[in-house]
């Protein structure tokens, strides 16, 4: 296969770099990272072929730089950019700027990225096309006495989003009406730091609905097709935990229709690459469409692992104008994949994060376990970025074993030196509901810490002491000892023989 | 060597003896013979009798050692018997109020809460944006806000004093 580009520059950081690299390298394209001050011994610039700074850490002063970037482009003769997701992933602008540079942008076009970044734009072209949305406003609310009179209208409890949102930021559920004041200026100092833009917009908040997304890969040439979906319902802070492909509460039918309805907004604004529709379904199977992410999605994996399919790999070949090569009648699902995001947080501390270095890692291996990783032992987790580490992925022939499999991967997982998210998938992959596949946006509220007590208490507290204890023998100095020289005490820490006993 | 672990408010005696990689720990008055070889990098293979538990130890300031084990996190506060007897019996300052310190870096985005006001426990203190998100920090206690060190817009990092409540 001829490689659809000589050289691509991946405009991210973190494992969803790594993730872009894998893929290049595969295809036979020349790869330039690039990275703030703090990422200089970020994992994506050790795997590069070539790696530019571009600034300070503060992502506003380097990774969100459309100047630097090009710059770093046109230096090193890439031809394309990936945006990842994230940073400047659904940013017309840099699309833009991409095209006047001639650079090859590796996503949809900035119209289409215009039409779907706008979240209530794109409500209304999915209201348009008769595809069901969540009752509410289609435009930003600026003043609080209208926030006010149209959470009204809609009814508590009301969800306050940001316009050019995504990943949770500038996102606040308000139940009550002596709330909204306060929830409005967060939410808009939230999305302003996120976003460069602080609009918000109020919709009616559904309860324990599922968090369903369709992924659709569009070519330049009018093809359309999705590939199934994702279940996205456990999340914290409306930031997701877990994700699953196939989900458990979506038969053939509701994904035929669901798929539909996603490939028919991505043809009404001209879509072309890969793209989200997400949804929420609620207990009756009716669903609404939320909104459109015009990217690669942090959970795409679950997608490529149920269907065979790249899609980064999908993505280059569809930015480089070829055809898809296959229609909606080719694509199969088989099995069951789940995704867990290992992120740098103390879940025991509200999901604190928890920047710092990694002393101890070691990743889970064996069939059908992948590990999509940005960091290594001895690396610091920056504190200027997100906290996702890591994703682990399974694969299995149904959801029984699938789960089984991450129950498995999960504990052989271990992260030394700071706080990871792992001991909480585990406790969410042993409850009940998740078992069973009643899983819903109010899942975590429904997680009790208290309820699990730990199995190994008694190995912890041994191992603990044990550590103190050999600790403790590294501390007091041997005792001179005048017939041997000062070399025969360099045996292993604390294993000399003067300990108080 | 005698040891109080603390882990989730109980508090365990274990002693530790033995050398090299045979120890005997006595825990809660149990005696078990532990085989325990570091794996590296606070990596522990632990063997009790044919069990077998790979454990990782990190440790944490204040004499806090974070183990993983199976998936499973426990912090655990190890202190030398006669440490924890001289703390605990010493009349050491009883904790009332509450000095809330950063726990990272960051940047103040709000200060809830105006000097002299009362709080309750749960009560919002202070907004602090780490690493693309807003944690809200809240009182531990019942009391009044007695110093605030910090305003909005502020940078701050970890151990330094942004309220001090009474």
């Amino acid at each position: 296969m001829t490689p659809p580009f000589s050289k691509l520059l991946i405009a991210n950081r973190g494992e969803i770099a790594v993730r872009v690299i894998r893929a290049c390298r595969e295809m036979g394209i020349a790869t330039v990272a690039v990275f703030s001050e703090a990422d200089r011994e970020a994992l994506h610039v050790l795997l590069a072929d070539e790696a530019v700074p571009i600034g300070p850490a503060p992502a506003a002063q380097s990774y969100l730089s459309t100047e630097k970037l090009i710059a770093a482009a046109r230096a090193t003769g890439a031809q394309a950019v990936h945006p990842g997701y994230g940073f400047l992933a659904e940013n017309a602008s840099f699309a833009d700027a991409c095209a006047t540079a001639g650079l090859v942008f590796i996503g949809p076009p900035p119209a289409a990225v215009r039409a779907m970044g706008d979240k209530m734009a794109a409500r209304r072209v999915a209201a348009s096309l008769g595809v069901p949305v969540v009752p509410g406003v289609s435009e930003a609310v600026t003043d609080d006495k209208d926030a006010a009179r149209i959470a009204e209208d809609v009814g508590y409890p009301v969800m306050l989003k940001a316009v050019m949102g995504g990943g949770g930021k500038g996102m606040r559920l308000v139940h009550r009406r002596e709330d909204l004041a306060g929830a409005l200026r967060t939410a808009r100092s939230e999305a302003g730091a996120a976003f460069g833009d602080a609009s918000v917009y109020i919709e009616r908040y559904l309860a324990a609905p599922r968090h369903v997304e369709i992924q659709i890969l569009a070519d330049a040439h009018g093809s359309t097709v999705h590939l199934g979906e994702r279940e996205c319902s456990i999340q914290r802070r409306h930031q997701k935990l877990i994700e699953e492909s196939p989900s458990p509460g979506v038969d053939a039918e509701l994904r035929r229709r669901m798929g539909a309805a996603a490939c028919r907004l991505a043809a009404a604004v001209g879509y072309v690459n890969a793209g989200t529709a997400e949804f929420l379904v609620d207990a009756r199977g009716s669903f609404y469409f939320l909104e459109m992410n015009a990217r690669l999605q942090v959970e795409h994996p679950v997608t490529e692992l149920v269907t065979g399919r790249d899609l980064v790999r999908e993505q280059l070949r569809i930015a480089a104008g070829e055809k898809l090569g296959y229609g909606q009648e080719d694509i199969a699902w088989s099995g069951a994949a789940i995704e867990c995001r290992i992120n740098a947080e103390d879940p025991d501390q509200g999901f604190l994060p928890s920047p710092g270095r990694i002393t101890r890692l070691s990743a889970p291996a064996g069939p059908w376990v992948r590990n999509d990783s940005g960091v290594y032992a001895g690396y610091t987790v920056p504190r200027y970025y997100d906290t996702l580490m890591a994703k682990l992925i399974v694969w299995a022939p149904d959801r029984e074993a699938a789960v089984a499999r991450m129950d498995r991967a999960l504990g052989e997982y271990q992260v030394g030196g700071i706080r990871s998210t792992i001991p909480v998938l585990r406790r969410i992959l042993r409850h009940p509901d998740f078992v069973a596949g009643r899983l819903d946006t109010q899942f975590m509220e429904r997680l009790d810490d208290a309820t699990v007590p730990g199995r190994h208490r008694t190995v912890a507290l041994i191992a603990a002491a044990l550590a103190a204890y050999e600790r403790a023998g590294r501390e007091i100095p041997p005792a001179p000892a005048p017939t041997v020289g000062p070399w025969a005490r360099l045996g292993r820490p604390g294993s000399s023989g003067s300990r108080p006993r | 060597m005698k040891f109080e672990t603390q882990l989730d408010g109980a508090v365990v005696p274990v002693e530790v003896t033995g050398d090299g990689s045979r120890y005997r720990v006595t825990l809660g008055g149990n005696a078990l013979e532990v085989d325990a070889r570091p794996t590296g990098a606070g990596g522990w293979s632990l063997l009790l009798g044919r069990a077998s538990f790979a454990a990782g130890v990190s440790e944490e300031e204040g004499g806090v050692f974070v183990v993983d084990v199976d998936g499973e996190t426990y912090s655990i506060r190890v202190e030398e018997e006669t440490r924890y007897i001289i703390r605990t019996r010493g009349g050491g300052a009883a904790a009332r109020g509450q000095i809330l310190k950063a726990p990272m870096p960051g940047r103040v985005v709000m200060v809830e809460v105006t000097v002299g006001q009362a709080v309750a426990p749960g009560d919002g203190l202070v907004i602090l944006e780490a690493m693309k998100m807003e944690n809200e920090f809240k009182a531990s206690v019942a009391g009044t806000v007695k110093e605030i060190r910090v305003e909005a817009g502020q940078a701050v990092n970890p151990g330094d004093v942004l309220v001090v409540v009474e």
